[in-house]
């Protein structure tokens, strides 16, 4: 499995490179460029800003200058304030990771119990209640959820607060409580973790019935096991293999942000970045989270892959 | 089973997680509005809270640079005022106006021709406590002409505006995209110290200009021309502004940044700030919120002192007494309009009764500016058919124009008639470009209607996002385009002169009239103010009779929140809109509850 692991790893270079040039060519296409604005500035003035971003030179040199840069570690500076591309993604992941984490500790915790909950009372008052909360979340965006909640929550009950991220802004503060608002994570975090909770909880609820009608379990019950021995020992783990399949993209999705979240919030977060970054043709910007993301899903994939593995023995890489 | 082992644990801190979270205590402590003062009094008109309180939380659009010279928008330009003074700065007049007061600078100008000598307040310091000399300001007037500095603003300092001797000049030497060209070191020096602004000692300076210019106060109070301290720059280069190592010499002092959207900015007083009045704010936070909407929220939870809202959120502050009280409208130099393609065969000609001149008249006087107003942006605006807006001098208002280009639907099919398309036979579909967001499209929508109901014609609408909006007007690739401008400084040859001239950079709709030109032409070098601004309005007549290019429809307004227990918010004027009363931060104060 590690030379499996290494080739996947490996394999990672070609497809970042692969993005890399495709995002490159792509976002130069585009109508409007970085210093495009109503106010059209004086040719001399887009001249000296071309010249100071190097973007007087022919594409194929910036392209190749790009991706020398970025073998180097660089991701170059980002048209917004001159600020280093890696240090703005740094910063970002970090309260963009805390909250895809809680979110999706979250999610897993409620929709893997919703949705074993529901596949063991099928069609009886819990199964129907786990299935309304599933439906609900899977229908209804994440947007209009968080207004609810902002408006009942924060603004008539006055529990919570909106504005930002109430974790810690260094590595260092991680342990520590006082660095922890929690009175400004739980809207965050419920309003992105309600649709993953949602989609856990169905798969959950499909993959348990499925398996609860499979001979071995019968078997299993036949030989007077514990109905809470055959649920945990041989259901729960082998309900999980479509489960883990789908957690592998939802765990990319939340710790590379949601931009509605974090925007509805104020949360200054990697997912923001990105989507403003195209918005603004912030080369640099776009450039450096288009490739954390595809490394971020990546490895998600693999990770997920080999988790197969490990739940399911029959599953072996070579 | 391994799963099953795992999940406990893991279900039991989730629910211990969500438990520790709505027992939270509230930090912050953000107090509620209770106060009745409207924002705007005086700081003798309230007591003002202890230092201790004194901490208030703005939200604003986020920033680029907090370098004055290389500030582009708004935002960036707010803060650059809260942190940096000019030699003069800007005040709101009682009668609407603004003027510029000296500000680092003693008094008025002495002026001998084209050459300018101003001398600087004694004693004045930086933040770090190092004496503020002429030799900043001139730093900072040959920073902004640097080609390497890139100040998107250079053009301010050159003569498109100002004219100091020397900037384009510098600006240039490097050449361009196509005929680059690589100055030495020695011709580099030269060229920067030919930029006319000389420290003829610490606290004297001295300016040349191209030719005399009655607007010289104005525009040496812009961020364009801010000192800096080239120490300090050449110390820590692209990080010189960053918290710990910038020097400012402003009222306030920033003391934390973090970058990017959603992050924000500290500023606290400026401890060596030598003007009147000094900061009462202990500490003022500015919140990079993007999203007025969640600003919107974010005021009703108490976690924002002052926010703009969006307009459509207005009935929503009506409805809401507590809200209401707090809710400030200022109107803003933006004027809006429908930008029309001159070299369109269909819209082209100048010349009043052409066929073009009667297509453009007949899409104007159809356009139910009111309507439009309350129906789309809930009234927040002013329904305007004139170009030079509130507030400017040489403003003409609507009783000028009203009855030229107006809303009269019976006007507007006679046009069309006159044009050669009765009831709109015959007429061909244009498009009209919009920004792709929920009001504008209304807006583009009420249009498109007006026309049709009026003039019997089909307009398609191209909604598109912002730089592909821009690049599609930069580049004339439009027919009609929902379009405007926004005044860098009071005065009426900045929404005027690059506009509307034959070769004027922002003319994108290529009007392009001999009478305009002469207008615009004598008002740039006129050195009489009065005569000036006679000049400026009969452009403006001009241009917005024969509907050159552009066919207004509104006057910006910007909408605020500012909580009951804010302060000393003096008027900006009608000029920038980013916060209200920004121009005088250090006027702002919180009430004693």
């Amino acid at each position: 499995m590690t030379a499996y692991a290494i080739r996947r790893v490996l394999w990672l270079i070609p497809v970042l490179w692969a993005v890399a040039t495709i995002t490159f060519f792509l976002m130069h296409a585009v109508p409007g460029g970085p210093f495009t604005q109503d106010r059209a500035l004086p040719e001399s003035v887009i001249t000296a800003l071309n010249r100071r971003y190097h973007l007087d030179q022919p594409l194929w040199r910036q392209y190749l200058t790009y991706l020398w840069d970025l073998l180097h570690g660089d991701l170059g500076l980002s048209f917004r304030g001159d600020r280093d591309v890696s240090q703005l993604i740094r910063d970002g992941f970090f309260v963009t990771a805390q909250l895809g984490i809680l979110a999706f500790l979250v999610a897993s915790f409620f929709g893997l119990t919703l949705g074993v909950l529901s596949a063991l009372n099928q069609n009886g008052p819990l199964d129907y209640l786990g299935v309304f909360v599933a439906t609900i979340g899977a229908a209804l965006p994440n947007f209009i959820l968080a207004t609810f909640l902002i408006v009942i929550f924060a603004i008539n009950l006055g529990w919570f607060q909106i504005l930002g991220w109430g974790g810690p802004e260094h590595v260092a503060d991680l342990l520590n409580p006082s660095a922890w608002d929690v009175k400004k994570m739980v809207l965050p975090v419920v309003s992105l973790s309600f649709l993953p909770m949602a989609y856990i909880a169905r798969v959950t609820r499909a993959s348990m019935l499925e398996v609860l009608r499979q001979d071995y379990i019968r078997t299993a019950h036949a030989k007077g096991l514990a109905q809470q021995v055959v649920i945990i020992r041989h259901a729960i783990k082998n309900a999980m293999i479509p489960v883990l399949t789908l957690m592998g993209p939802i765990a990319a999705v939340l710790v590379t942000g949601s931009f509605i979240v974090e925007n509805i919030y104020s949360i200054p977060g990697v997912g923001r970045q990105f989507v403003e970054a195209v918005i603004r043709r912030d080369y640099a910007m776009i450039m450096g989270t288009t490739l954390f993301y595809a490394a971020v899903v990546a490895v998600a994939n693999l990770v997920v892959d080999l988790l197969y593995a490990v739940v399911d023995p029959r599953v072996r890489y070579g | 089973m391994r799963a099953a082992r795992w999940l406990l644990p893991l279900g039991t801190l989730v629910v211990l997680l969500f438990v520790a979270m709505a027992c939270g205590e509230d930090e912050e402590g953000t107090p509620t509005a209770t106060g009745t003062a409207k924002p705007g009094a005086s700081p003798t008109a309230a007591a003002q809270a202890p230092a201790a309180q004194q901490q208030i939380i703005v939200q604003s659009g986020q920033p680029e640079f907090f370098d004055p010279h290389r500030s582009n928008f708004e935002q960036d330009i707010a803060i650059s005022r809260m942190l940096w003074r000019g030699l003069y700065q800007l005040e709101a007049t009682a009668e609407g106006g603004v003027q510029a007061v000296p500000a680092m600078a003693a008094g008025e100008p002495t002026v001998n021709g084209a050459v300018y000598t101003v001398k600087l307040k004694p004693g004045l310091k930086w933040s770090d406590g190092v004496a503020l000399t002429a030799k900043d300001f001139v730093y900072g007037v040959q920073r902004g002409c640097d080609p390497d500095t890139a100040s998107p603003y250079q053009y301010v300092l050159g003569a498109s505006i100002l004219g100091i001797v020397g900037c384009d000049e510098f600006f240039g030497i490097k050449g361009t995209t196509d005929a680059p060209k690589t100055p030495t070191a020695a011709e580099i020096q030269a060229a920067r110290d030919a930029v006319g602004i000389k420290a003829k000692d610490d606290t004297t300076l001295e300016v040349t200009l191209l030719a005399p210019k009655p607007t010289f106060t104005t525009v040496m109070s812009l961020w364009a021309a801010f000192p800096a301290r080239q120490d300090v720059i050449e110390k820590h280069g692209d990080k010189w502004t960053d918290p710990g190592n910038i020097v400012t010499n402003g009222p306030f002092i920033l003391t934390g940044l973090t970058a990017g959207a959603g992050g924000q900015v500290v500023l606290e007083p400026n401890p060596n700030w030598a003007l009147e009045p000094k900061p009462a704010l202990r500490k003022l936070t500015i919140k990079f919120i993007d999203d007025t909407e969640a600003a919107f929220r974010a005021f009703q939870t108490g976690e924002l002192d002052i926010t703009v809202i969006p307009a459509v959120e207005i009935p929503t502050v009506d409805a809401d007494a507590a809200l209401k009280s707090q809710f400030l409208l200022v109107g803003s130099a933006r004027i809006w309009s429908v930008e029309m393609q001159m070299k369109n065969a269909v819209l082209s000609g100048t010349e009043i009764g052409s066929k073009g001149y009667n297509v453009r008249l007949a899409l104007s006087r159809a356009i139910d500016r009111e309507t439009l107003n309350k129906v789309v942006y809930n009234g927040a605006f002013l329904p305007a058919t004139y170009w030079l807006v509130q507030g400017l001098p040489g403003f003409q208002g609507n009783a000028a124009f009203e009855d030229q280009i107006g809303y009269d639907p019976a006007a507007a099919k006679k046009a069309l008639s006159d044009a050669g398309y009765p009831n709109g036979q015959g007429f061909p579909t244009l498009k009209l470009t919009v920004l792709d967001r929920p009001d504008r499209k209304a807006e583009g929508e009420f249009l498109q209607k007006n026309w049709k109901d009026i003039l019997g014609i089909d307009v398609t609408i191209e909604a598109v996002d912002a730089k592909t909006r821009s690049s599609t007007f930069n580049s004339r690739n439009f027919e009609l385009f929902m379009g405007g401008w926004q005044n860098d400084y009071p005065d009426p040859e900045n929404s005027l002169i690059g506009l509307f001239d034959t070769d004027g950079g922002n003319n994108k709709y290529d009007c392009s009239d001999p009478e305009i030109d002469a207008k615009l032409k004598a008002a740039s070098t006129e050195a009489d103010n009065a005569t000036r601004i006679k000049d400026l309005q009969e452009a403006e007549t001009l241009i917005v009779t024969k509907l050159c290019g552009a066919a207004p429809v509104w006057q910006g307004a910007q909408p605020y929140l500012v909580d009951s227990k804010m302060g000393g918010i003096k008027p900006n004027g009608q000029i920038d809109a980013a916060m209200p009363g920004n121009w005088c931060a250090e006027c702002w104060f919180v009430k004693a509850q």
